[in-house]
């Protein structure tokens, strides 16, 4: 099963590569309103992952490796907004998302090697600051 | 130009990657039932350097995202190396060419991507795709917020290094 999630990963790797989201020029491009062409490629990708899950979901079937299908919309939370701001200010820094640093690096793109080990520090920083309540609520749990 | 060339050579137009993003998504869920979301492995991979009960809860604990994000790089490898690469690059026009700069924006870009994306729950796969796709209202205000910023600090960008 591992193997087949390398796999998954590879093969949305390929994807994100083709559809120039690794490509810095076409992410500046749509933040300065210049190339829209990864505006389009988010939205298709939406449109069509929107209907392929609500048949899914309306179809009530398992997954083919029998796991239930776990499709929630994400809940809503406080600063929202705000933590989308910092992220998207690092989107248009580095050029990158989590997904697309990861697959620049296999491009060749030798800079994306930072780019990964700032979302490491960055992942690792918000679980440092959130830890106290994490905890708290593990033992709350646990209790 | 031959089929060949145009699905593994050459970049492909906007509806057929989106259309590609789209059917990956589904292609998952419906094989293993789990939404499509890169920024939570992040935090499982944190987990194998770090004894915080933040990445021993789900999602983090999940063990098939690390597994996942090592394939990326496979993919963006093989990407490249079908279209004549991989061409090694260590520095953006955007930032003067310099890979210092290029290197520093980078890595400070990146932390504020790890950054921002746990504090939302979330990243352009979960949120801006998949969240949106699900009906989230919370993945919309997130990604409202990812696309404002990015055009708020590429303009600052290109007007600070002048690139026109």
């Amino acid at each position: 099963m591992r193997f087949a999630y390398l796999l998954f990963g590879a093969l949305f790797g390929f994807i994100l590569s083709r559809a120039r989201a690794t490509d810095y020029d076409a992410i500046a491009g749509m933040f300065r309103l210049q190339d829209l062409h990864l505006m389009g490629v988010i939205g298709v990708a939406i449109g069509v992952g929107a209907l392929g899950m609500f048949l899914l979901k309306r179809s009530g079937a398992r997954a083919i490796n029998g796991e239930p299908i776990d499709l929630k919309p994400k809940p809503m939370k406080k600063g929202l907004f705000l933590a989308g701001l910092v992220f998207g200010a690092g989107w248009a820094l580095s050029g990158a998302c989590p997904g697309t640093a990861l697959a620049q690096i296999g491009e060749g793109k030798l800079y994306a090697v930072f780019t990964v080990a700032g979302i490491l520090t960055g992942t690792w920083l918000f679980g440092v600051l959130t830890e106290p309540r994490t905890a708290s609520t593990l033992t709350a749990k646990e209790a | 130009m031959s089929f060949f060339d145009h699905v593994f050579v050459q970049p492909w137009p906007w509806w057929a990657a989106g259309g590609g993003i789209g059917l990956f998504v589904i292609l998952l869920a419906w094989t293993t039932g789990k939404p499509l979301g890169i920024s939570s492995g992040y935090g499982s991979t944190c987990g194998f350097f770090s004894r915080m009960s933040a990445w021993k809860q789900k999602p983090f604990c999940e063990t098939w995202r690390p597994w996942f994000l090592a394939g990326l790089p496979l993919g963006g490898l093989a990407a490249a190396l079908l279209a004549g690469g991989p061409h090694l690059a260590t520095s953006l026009h955007a930032f003067g060419g310099s890979p210092v700069l290029t290197g520093i924006a980078a890595f400070s870009g990146g932390a504020l991507v790890g950054l921002g994306a746990r504090w939302a729950g979330g990243c352009t796969s979960g949120h801006s795709i998949v969240g949106i796709a699900l009906g989230s209202k919370a993945s919309l205000i997130a990604t409202v917020g990812f696309m404002a910023a990015g055009f708020g600090v590429t303009q600052l960008l290109f007007r600070a290094f002048g690139v026109a």
